[in-house]
């Protein structure tokens, strides 16, 4: 039974090896393994859901080990992964084109699936962090293959990753020595001062893997650098399901955080902001994968937002948000990898009409899109108004907030959706098709969860996120079933039309579908710190980098000035005196002849003094 | 038959290194060989202590000398250990050699130079006296001195005197202190010395002056600065001289003296952290500013070194098991970097990373070893670099210090950002310059299995997590 829990990271991981072997000239068996070796994957996952069994090897000592564990939030996790794997396996097989590093691109998208479900399975804090920081060389790799120059952002994404995992490397050296154990399932720290030292720094971790600010800066960069599968599986799923995941671990079962504490607080603070600022930016691209990019940071924020209530309602939402937004999220990058494979481009500019021509991707954006604008009755309706409804027993302005960001949500998407799908056909895409089959169903099955997760809530409520919360110092009793809150619904409801009275309104000022939200990037303060931050003034990443520049810079001096020392001072000082000696050293017969007196007096008076 | 074994370590490439010049002049294809079988004698008879010792035996061959002189060699488990680390990435660093230097003069010169390097070092990890180690210390300066003035130009030469005058006035420092323990307990063995130390302190002035020594040798601020400009060597022998032999020599001294032998003063304690603190702290900011490839590397080694000596000066188990866990594990990444900035520097021409790029397209084996070795500095897993960095942090976690935490995670960071620079600019990016093939095949083979190593370091930490441990038990037990 227990080598069944090491199988879900062995199988995918040596089959991404064995990918890797494969030359591109067999795409076909590549295409092969990778789908078998998802389907394998899915199939341990939904064998392994409802166990809860747990195993240990030694590893390194120190209390280190190999030790996993499977339970209802892991078994829930992995699941969602590999579903999400499994699909996306069957997308590319028609997705990648020739020419393209396959090989690589699968074996990586293998490994990664591998070392999810090692993170996540991990009992051991260090095996799971090992896990979680080993994702960022897969996360490098895939980002590298993109198009030309994708090597920039890959290495972007690397080091803002790789710094905040060092930052939750020191969290959990901490928690070990607090809590004396590396064994996740059996800790549980007071909040001390040392202790909310360490829940910020893998706070940091948590949140940075889940992509919100100031850590996103990668991600719509990679949008455009990387494959399109890849961002479709990894930032828009995968890290969020981890990220979340793991935030949701520290902050219900390994500290003891109280509803009001300052930790709670700060983290709706950098949700709420997260999701503002995001989808402002996301208002105002006119790419088609750019605009979902900063929709994919932005709806980070009502998760984090929600874990950040501490009120039971705002947990359960921002878990269900997170599984919900994992579903529309990579659903929108599969139906923008389907524009992308049938016109050769995302670029709204020039898109248009291709509802008509590709019906069954529009239909499938239709639903995701509703999804994520939190429209009734799809899935992300329901859990952002159990967010909301967190937020705003914590405070207005959260609430706020969090409505505001839905409003420019809903704009943000009727802006994609009129600009791509519908209007007036450019010439050049008179005779583009529908996607191939392969690619339709993995889309098709995503929206049917969109569907069937927002009419069937109280079934993904009450068999997969409530059980979650068995462990935490929550009773699940309270949230049987899923009541509407009617007045936020009603809010919610108004917003909905404003966004739709605001993007005709847009629309015919600038009688264009991709001007609409023109009179918002155009109104006269916000124009300002628009066009700063499409210069990247405002990028946390860029900042730190010349902050850490003129640090090293001090550093760089220091160094010269100690080398300065030896290279100057001492052969200046040594010069000196040796160039003293020698002038005295005249070869003067009578000089030498005066020292020689000289000395011979102070041996005497010496010789003198002591008898 | 061990006592056999031990002696030969030691002498097979001591005395061999005189034998080489001599077959050099008969035939340059035996000569290579022979100086790569030396080395590998040595590394495959440490390979063979190894069992033994980690069942807790040690190993000691002695000749007593009057006056409280003696020639002792002892084999313990620190010993072994550290020696198998340093004889076989030698002989991969070797391997490479012999296409590396192959075209340029004084061949005979350079091979008889490495090998007594090395057999300098096995002498210096297995000798239990002072005046040995303060021998084979020097030896190990006159060989590198020798070394990296190899290609005689005059900036050379004159770095190489930096770096033999900065070292050699650090080893009188510890010869100084060497002497002052000599008055103290009347003897340069370490098995008295150790016993006198039980039950008396050790002066302040006396430990200063041998960590003058020891910083001088391992380049550690502020006697460092000779280690960046003894990039003017070849390759082969800056990665001799960072990862396998001459920086390790100091920490292993530290290690062998100050944890083993000396008694803990807490004034060390708290001050060893802080300079190795600095020293990483700085050179971590000199390499992002940098812009000579051998240069930046240099400093990171530098870096890298206050990590280990971070971790053996908190004088924890942990923090003792991080520094030589590190010790192991920064060696193999940092001779896979030399390396592969040698096969750049041949085949590009340069050693300015402001003109190199894109290079990742001509030579993609050098490239992704380079990632992988750079991977494990970093401390990425599931690269070996990984399990030390944190051992290390760790430790130094539960020594409670929040201000040297903070100083080393920025230290860490550091290093994530100067290694990403100077891949992004060397590798990616547009070719600039016309470097029209990878490396020679043995070359790449070499920095292949160093990055390979790296990688199975990570995933295999086990085994040598086993052997350090022991090792750590054995030191803390003899304390």
């Amino acid at each position: 039974m227990n080598i069944m829990l090491f199988l879900p990271i062995i199988v995918p991981f040596v089959s991404g090896g064995v990918v890797l072997l494969v030359p591109n000239r067999l795409p076909v068996l590549q295409k092969a393994i990778t789908i078998v070796a998802t389907a394998l994957n899915l199939a341990l996952a939904i064998f392994l859901f409802k166990q809860n069994v747990s195993c240990s090897l030694p590893w390194i000592g120190f209390g280190i080990d190999f030790a996993l564990r499977v339970y209802h939030f892991s078994a829930f996790i992995i699941l969602a992964c590999s579903c999400f794997g499994f699909l996306i396996a069957i997308y590319s097989s028609f997705f990648i084109q020739k020419n393209f590093r396959a090989n690589q691109f699968f074996s990586y998208f293998l490994i990664t699936i591998a070392f999810t479900n090692g993170a996540v399975l991990a009992d051991n804090l260090l095996l799971m962090f090992f896990f979680w920081e080993g994702l960022l060389l897969v996360l490098f790799g895939m980002i590298a293959l993109g198009r030309p120059g994708a090597f920039k952002t890959a290495m972007k994404a690397f080091i803002i990753v790789a710094i905040t995992d060092l930052c939750m490397m020191i969290g959990i050296a901490i928690v070990s020595r607090l809590s004396g154990t590396f064994i996740i399932s059996k800790i549980n720290l007071p909040p001390s001062a040392a202790g909310s030292v360490a829940f910020v720094l893998l706070a940091i971790g948590a949140i940075s893997k889940a992509g919100s600010m100031p850590f996103h800066s990668w991600i719509p960069d990679a949008a455009l650098d990387a494959p399109l599968l890849f961002v479709a599986f990894v930032p828009a799923a995968l890290e969020k399901l981890l990220g979340i995941y793991f935030l949701a671990r520290i902050s219900l079962d390994m500290f003891q955080l109280s509803a009001h504490s300052f930790l709670n607080t700060s983290l709706m603070v950098i949700g709420s902001v997260t999701i503002l600022l995001a989808v402002m930016m996301a208002l105002i691209q006119k790419n088609y994968k750019k605009l979902l990019a900063y929709h994919a940071v932005s709806q980070v924020g009502y998760m984090i937002l929600g874990i950040g209530t501490a009120v039971p309602a705002g947990i359960i939402g921002g878990l269900f948000h997170m599984v919900n937004n994992a579903i529309y999220k990579s659903g929108l990058f599969l139906t923008a990898g389907s524009v992308e494979r049938q016109t050769g481009t995302t670029d709204l500019e020039e898109l248009g009409g291709l509802g008509r021509k590709m019906p069954i991707t529009f239909i499938c954006f239709l639903i995701a899109a509703a999804s994520i604008s939190g429209v009734p009755p799809f899935n992300g309706f329901f859990s952002k108004e159990l967010v909301y409804e967190g937020a705003l027993k914590r405070g207005f302005l959260f609430y706020a907030i969090a409505a505001t960001g839905s409003f420019f949500t809903a704009a943000s998407f009727l802006k994609l959706g009129h600009a791509a799908f519908l209007g007036k056909v450019p010439p050049k895409y008179e005779h583009t098709k529908e996607a191939p089959l392969a690619m339709l169903i993995p889309m098709a099955i995503i929206a049917f969860f969109c569907v069937f997760f927002g009419l069937c809530n109280s079934f993904a409520l009450q068999k997969l996120i409530q059980p979650v919360l068995h462990q935490a110092n929550f009773h699940a009793a309270e949230f049987e079933g899923f009541k509407v809150n009617a007045k936020l619904t009603a809010v919610t409801l108004i917003i909905l039309f404003a966004a739709l009275a605001n993007h005709f309104f847009g629309f015919r000022m600038r009688g264009k579908a991709i001007a609409a939200a023109d009179h918002i990037h155009h109104a006269p303060v916000l124009s300002f710190f628009y066009a700063k931050a499409q210069e990247k003034w405002f990028d946390p990443y860029d900042i730190g980098l010349r902050i850490v520049n003129m640090a090293a810079g001090f550093a760089f001096r220091v160094d010269r000035a100690i080398d300065w020392l030896y290279e100057i001072l001492i052969v200046k000082v040594t010069g000196f005196f040796s160039g003293t000696m020698k002038r005295l050293h005249t070869g003067n017969y009578g000089t030498y002849l005066f020292w020689s007196l000289i000395g011979l007096a102070f041996v005497i008076i010496f010789l003198s003094r002591s008898l | 038959m061990q006592n056999i074994s031990l002696l030969l370590i030691v002498c097979v490439p001591a005395i061999g290194a005189f034998l080489l010049p001599l077959i050099g002049r008969l035939n340059r294809g035996l000569r290579n060989g022979l100086a790569f079988i030396f080395v590998l004698c040595s590394c495959l008879l440490s390979f063979s202590l190894l069992p033994c010792v980690l069942s807790g035996k040690v190993i000691e061959i002695a000749k007593y000398l009057p006056l409280g002189f003696n020639f002792i060699l002892v084999a313990d488990s620190l010993a072994v250990f550290m020696a198998c680390v340093s004889s076989a990435i030698s002989a991969v660093i070797l391997l490479f050699s012999w296409d590396y230097i192959s075209h340029y003069d004084n061949q005979n010169e350079y091979y008889s130079m490495v090998v007594l390097f090395l057999g300098a070092m096995m002498g210096l990890v297995f000798s239990a006296n002072l005046i040995l180690m303060y021998i084979f210390w020097e030896i190990t300066a006159i060989s590198s001195w020798r070394l990296i003035g190899f290609f005689r130009k005059k900036t050379d030469v004159l770095r190489a005197d930096k770096a033999f005058l900065v070292t050699v006035f650090g080893s009188l420092l510890m010869l100084l202190g060497f002497v002052s323990i000599y008055q103290q307990t009347g003897s340069f063995d370490l098995s008295v010395i150790r016993e006198y130390f039980r039950h008396n302190p050790l002066s302040a002035v006396t430990a200063a002056l041998i960590l003058a020594g020891i910083f001088s040798k391992s380049a550690t601020l502020p006697f460092h600065t000779w280690l960046p400009d003894a990039g003017v060597a070849p390759s082969p022998v800056t990665a001799l001289l960072h990862a396998a032999v001459l920086v390790k020599i100091g920490v292993y001294v530290y290690a062998r003296l100050f944890i083993v032998n000396f008694p803990v003063s807490l004034l060390l304690c708290s001050i060893v952290p802080w300079i190795a603190g600095v020293s990483a702290l700085v050179c971590g900011g000199a390499a992002l500013i940098g812009t000579d490839f051998k240069r930046i590397v240099a400093y990171s080694t530098i870096s890298q070194i206050g990590f280990i000596f971070l971790g053996l000066s908190l004088g924890t188990e942990i923090g003792v098991f991080g520094g030589l866990l590190y010790i192991l594990m920064h060696g193999i990444a940092k001779a896979g970097l030399f390396l592969c900035a040698g096969i750049v520097e041949q085949n590009a021409g340069s050693k300015d990373i402001t003109k190199l790029g894109g290079l990742f397209k001509v030579m993609p084996l050098t490239a992704v070893s380079f990632l992988f070795c750079v991977f494990s500095v970093m401390g990425i897993p599931p690269f070996g670099g990984f399990f030390s960095k944190y051992m290390v942090f760790s430790a130094l976690v539960g020594n409670g210090n929040q201000m040297l935490t903070f100083i080393f995670l920025i230290g860490a960071i550091l290093t994530i950002l100067y290694l990403a620079r100077l891949f992004m600019l060397v590798f990616t990016g547009e070719l600039r310059i016309a470097a029209k093939r990878e490396g020679s095949s043995l070359m790449v083979a070499s920095v292949v299995i160093l990055a390979l190593a790296c990688l199975a370091g990570g995933f295999f930490v086990g085994y040598p997590s086993k052997v350090v441990q022991s090792v750590v038990n054995q030191m803390l037990t003899q304390q």
